[in-house]
């Protein structure tokens, strides 16, 4: 995070440091759970998508505040042949 | 490796773990929502049961606050629901109690959770940057259209910090009942958010109830959006927060950045090419001259002889606006455009009526 980018140095206790690694372990252990039930989820957003492509393709594309412009049926996008969705990115373009 | 990509979270569904820090005093607990396991820095659900004191003290690093539920009091202020703090590292809090105890919101944002007790500022401390306002009562909700391209209407913010430089914000938002957006968006930079209350629905991840979280790095897709009753959240960004709208699901992070770098050259070509040129390829980024230029210091060895009180304008002329006998003394009445006959054509004083004597005071 950048913030401010105000941290004052100081020595870490063993404490601290054995503190870090416990939450460390435990956000681990939260992570894997929520990308597990986001692959589960994964039927129902096929459907959500679907009503998705459907509202902007009459209703129409957010593209800017209110303003809504539909999209033509034909320049929806296609799914890659093959490609799992996935919604959980661990460390986002940092790498999986 | 920095914080990974959490959400949705619901703090309901664990349990309070009490904090066992050094520091804390024992009332303290607290649900661990996202942590960056090489800093330390982490937002919680923090827990101050009943009679719960902290005293006077500094955390080592920067840290925000607002209260979810029940009352504090901050030294002598008896703070509510919706009371945020923004407290820099080393700003020496007064005590902090509750009588009745209290649900809050805590991100350290630099570093572990700590505190140092003292009645004094840390000497590094950047103590003008201390601000705490009542976001609810204190504060108008505002169209959202921080960003252009923006959200739809019907999503409304208060911003509660800013930061000039990295453009990064904290802000409380809402979504008005039967709100909805659609689009896919993503972000240049990561984004937080804690529902205070209410439900919002993502594309992506379902539901986000009353106590929902997420924390999530940038160029990951969310959205379409909608809120069935509405809601209200903390939002926060870790920079400039740009809206980078489409309706293609099945893109990675990669292929996002990659669209963000291409929307770039098309904006500004010419910096963007620059950017990317080999000639200049600095290790820590190019150099802002601001952060490196030869400033002044003290006042030894400097112009002290034409030095003005901040109001005046000579012009370098060796006369002053203020002088009874100077040309461009203005202690009359008229309209004009000043010309200071060297080349340069400063003010232009446009007066309606009345009397125009021009004190620049």
């Amino acid at each position: 995070m950048t913030f401010k980018n105000l941290f004052i140095e100081h020595d870490r206790s063993k404490e601290v440091e054995e503190w870090i690694k416990e939450e460390s372990a435990e956000q681990e252990l939260r992570y894997t759970k929520i990308a597990q039930q986001m692959d589960d989820l994964a039927p129902i957003r096929e459907k959500w998508y679907q009503e998705f492509f459907d509202r902007i393709s009459t209703a129409g594309f957010n593209e800017d505040g209110d303003l809504k412009i539909p999209v033509k049926p034909e320049d929806l996008p296609v799914k890659p042949e093959g490609l799992k969705d996935q919604v959980i990115w661990k460390y986002g373009v940092d790498g999986e | 490796m920095a914080r990974p990509h959490i959400e949705p979270f619901c703090d309901r569904d664990v349990h309070f773990k009490n904090m066992v820090l050094p520091g804390f005093a024992s009332g303290f607990s607290y649900k661990m929502l996202s942590f960056d396991d090489e800093t330390g820095a982490c937002s919680m659900t923090v827990q101050y049961e009943g009679g719960y004191k902290q005293k006077p003290g500094f955390a080592w690093s920067e840290l925000e606050m607002i209260i979810i539920e029940g009352e504090m009091k901050v030294g002598d202020q008896v703070c509510r629901k919706g009371h945020y703090f923004f407290v820099p590292a080393g700003y020496a809090m007064p005590e902090i109690s509750t009588e009745q105890g209290c649900l809050v919101l805590m991100m350290y944002n630099t570093g572990e959770p700590s505190h140092e007790e003292s009645t004094e500022h840390h000497p590094l401390a950047q103590v003008d940057l201390y601000h705490s306002v009542d976001s609810y009562m204190d504060i108008p909700w505002a169209v959202g259209n921080v960003a252009k391209p923006s959200v739809a209407s019907g999503c409304l913010i208060k911003l509660l910090n800013y930061n000039p430089i990295s453009h990064a914000m904290t802000f409380l938002y809402c979504m008005t009942p039967n709100f909805y957006q659609d689009n896919i968006s993503y972000h240049d930079c990561a984004e937080e958010s804690y529902h205070l209350w209410g439900t919002s629905w993502m594309m992506q991840f379902g539901d986000i109830p009353t106590g929902g979280y997420f924390w999530r790095p940038a160029y990951i897709n969310h959205g379409a959006f909608a809120s069935e009753y509405g809601c209200i959240a903390l939002g926060r960004t870790d920079s400039k927060l740009f809206n980078h709208f489409h309706y293609n699901p099945w893109t990675n992070p990669v292929e996002n950045q990659e669209r963000s770098g291409a929307r770039l050259l098309k904006r500004d070509p010419l910096l963007y090419k620059w950017a990317v040129s080999k000639d200049h390829n600095h290790p820590h980024g190019p150099e802002d001259f601001e952060d490196t230029m030869q400033r002044r210091g003290n006042e030894e060895g400097h112009d002290n002889e034409h030095k003005s009180d901040g109001h005046r304008h000579d012009h370098w002329h060796g006369h002053s606006h203020h002088d009874e006998d100077s040309p461009h003394c203005h202690s009359h009445h008229h309209d004009h455009d000043h010309d200071h006959g060297e080349g340069h054509h400063h003010h232009s004083h446009h007066h309606g009526d009345g009397d125009h004597s021009h004190s620049h005071d």
